[in-house]
């Protein structure tokens, strides 16, 4: 019987583009999120009924069209007069949101508790008409200046901020703590984003899913190589030394995930929520944050770095594979990139990295990216993965998600029994 | 609590870069803040900043600048080690930005010492970058 709660049930839409994506297409915020839900409880084998509590993660009420997230979304998830709530740790919510229904359901008070999220971030509704089924294609520069309010806008922002050198920045850190070459850094990102479409390749809830793979892609463009087109000016740098595909893609979509202090009670193998752990601070980042977030995780868990058999990292900024990783204890400092290299991040690699795809292959809708996230790692756990499924036990998965900016989450899981 | 980021501003509109140095820890708090970022302290005064800070690395931006700064991309961004111990992150000129080969050597002379300069931001108000020699 497992000691600690667990996940029972998990559901995600399609993400893509509620204006054009067949799946999800004229859906609003509501019925995002009940469309993840109800494939949770399906997943589960629960009747809304049993569901005590829920949580609803969303960013952005300009996209959205809602404040009061859980007001607006009780009666569409089946949960009239239940008790919820709406948090916000922006990117981190559903993983920050899994931690706090963890021990909601540890209290004793709440048996099961659904976490659920949903983001719109390639539309948004006027101001005018305010009406959901009136949406506008959203420009990235739009939504940024609404996401950029995660950073601090008292002075950092004023100072020239901007996501464009986030990235930029971030692959230099990398490169220059570890004495990487541009074009070693550039090769190990190329071979991050042939990883993650490879994932998304086989991945039909991913943005990128009808894409193929990134070989597939050079080649429809008229490539002789998928160096050559990951070179050209079809991937113009977002920010020295980080070109525009190892950025994530905008998506649109919702997550869910049911905890249990019952699982027994529920159909599917349950997943054990081992640690958690969580820190926020401001930009300009050190890093700190995301060290505190491991350790503190890893020590609510007992388990050591060297136990870890699939690692999921928060990748807006591709070079996250790199350094999130080291930081994890993945992979030792200074190493990621040669591990990379040799594709052993790959699905089928003995250090699995990101196998749904990941903000890039996946695709990025806020508040729903880290139940999207869990999604993955409960699918991988339980061995339904379908073609992605990684290639040996996992005993110990990790979780790591960055709130903008920056909120870190990492929570620990393993199979129940 | 008097307001800090109000007063923060109009020392710079007075010339002068200012931050907050804590009474317990000596930490130097840059930008201000109303408890020590070291030691979260709460015993911090206001003191004037050198000015002075190497630049580690870096960027540019230009490829999805927020709309405000739009009118100067592409420009370099980079993250400064202050003199007095902390980083800090801000446009910088004098390096060079017009290509990656450009860029990427501009990286390879770094560290190097930068100065920290006023000037108009595009809010109306003074905002700080620095200056490489």
């Amino acid at each position: 019987m497992a000691k600690n709660p667990c996940i029972i049930g998990v559901g995600m839409t399609k993400f893509g583009n509620v204006l054009e994506t067949p799946e999800i297409k004229d859906k609003t915020f509501q019925e995002l999120l009940a469309e993840a839900a109800f494939e949770a409880y399906d997943d589960a084998g629960i009747s809304p009924e049993e569901i005590d509590a829920f949580i609803v993660g969303n960013m952005l009420p300009y996209t959205s069209l809602s404040n009061s997230q859980a007001t607006n979304a009780s009666d569409w998830l089946g949960l009239r007069c239940k008790p919820g709530f709406h948090i916000d740790t922006a990117c981190s919510t559903t993983l920050t949101a899994i931690g706090v229904a963890r021990d909601m359901v540890a209290s004793g008070k709440y048996r099961n508790v659904l976490v659920t999220g949903a983001e719109f971030t390639n539309s948004y509704v006027d101001e005018e008409t305010v009406f959901p089924l009136d949406r506008k294609p959203l420009s990235p520069t739009r939504l940024w200046n609404w996401t950029d309010y995660a950073v601090d806008h008292n002075f950092g922002y004023q100072h020239f901020y901007g996501f464009d050198v986030l990235n930029g920045v971030s692959g230099l850190a990398y490169m220059k703590t570890n004495n990487v070459s541009f074009e070693d850094y550039d090769r190990a990102m190329l071979q991050i984003n042939k990883n993650v479409r490879l994932h998304a390749s086989m991945n039909p809830k991913a943005i990128m899913y009808e894409q193929g793979t990134l070989e597939e892609e050079a080649e429809r463009e008229g490539f002789s190589s998928v160096e050559e087109y990951w070179k050209s000016d079809k991937n113009p740098f977002i920010g020295w030394p980080t070109r525009r595909k190892s950025a994530l893609n905008y998506a649109d979509g919702a997550s869910a995930i049911i905890v249990s202090s019952e699982p027994k009670k529920y159909k599917k193998l349950p997943i054990e929520i081992l640690g958690f752990h969580y820190a926020a601070y401001n930009w300009p980042w050190d890093g700190s944050a995301d060290v505190v977030a491991f350790e503190g995780a890893y020590k609510m868990a007992g388990i050591k770095p060297k136990d870890i058999d699939l690692l999921s990292v928060h990748d807006c900024l591709q070079s996250a594979h790199l350094d999130t990783s080291e930081t994890a204890g993945y992979f030792e400092k200074g190493t990621a990139w040669k591990a990379v290299l040799d594709g052993r991040t790959r699905f089928d690699g003995d250090k699995p990295l990101n196998t749904s795809g990941g903000r890039h292959g996946l695709g990025h809708a806020f508040e729903a990216s880290a139940g999207a996230d869990a999604y993955e790692i409960v699918k991988q756990m339980r061995g339904e993965a379908g073609e992605r499924q990684v290639r040996k036990p996992i005993r110990i998965a990790v979780q790591h998600n960055a709130g903008y900016a920056l909120h870190v989450a990492v929570a620990v899981y393993r199979p129940g029994k | 609590m008097e307001p800090i980021v109000k007063k923060w501003y109009e020392y710079l509109e007075e010339g002068k870069i200012m931050g907050m140095k804590c009474n317990d820890c000596g930490q130097v708090n840059f930008p201000p803040i109303s408890a020590c970022r070291k030691c979260r302290s709460r015993n911090l005064e206001w003191t004037e900043m050198s000015g002075e800070g190497m630049l580690l690395m870096y960027s540019t931006s230009g490829y999805w600048p927020g709309e405000k700064f739009a009118p100067y991309a592409p420009f370099a961004y980079g993250q400064i080690l202050l003199k007095e111990g902390t980083i800090f992150a801000t446009k910088v000129d004098g390096v060079p930005v017009s290509s990656p080969e450009e860029i990427e050597k501009g990286n390879q002379g770094l560290p190097a010492p930068v100065k920290a300069k006023i000037v108009d931001g595009v809010g109306g108000r003074k905002v700080v970058v620095f200056e490489k020699a």
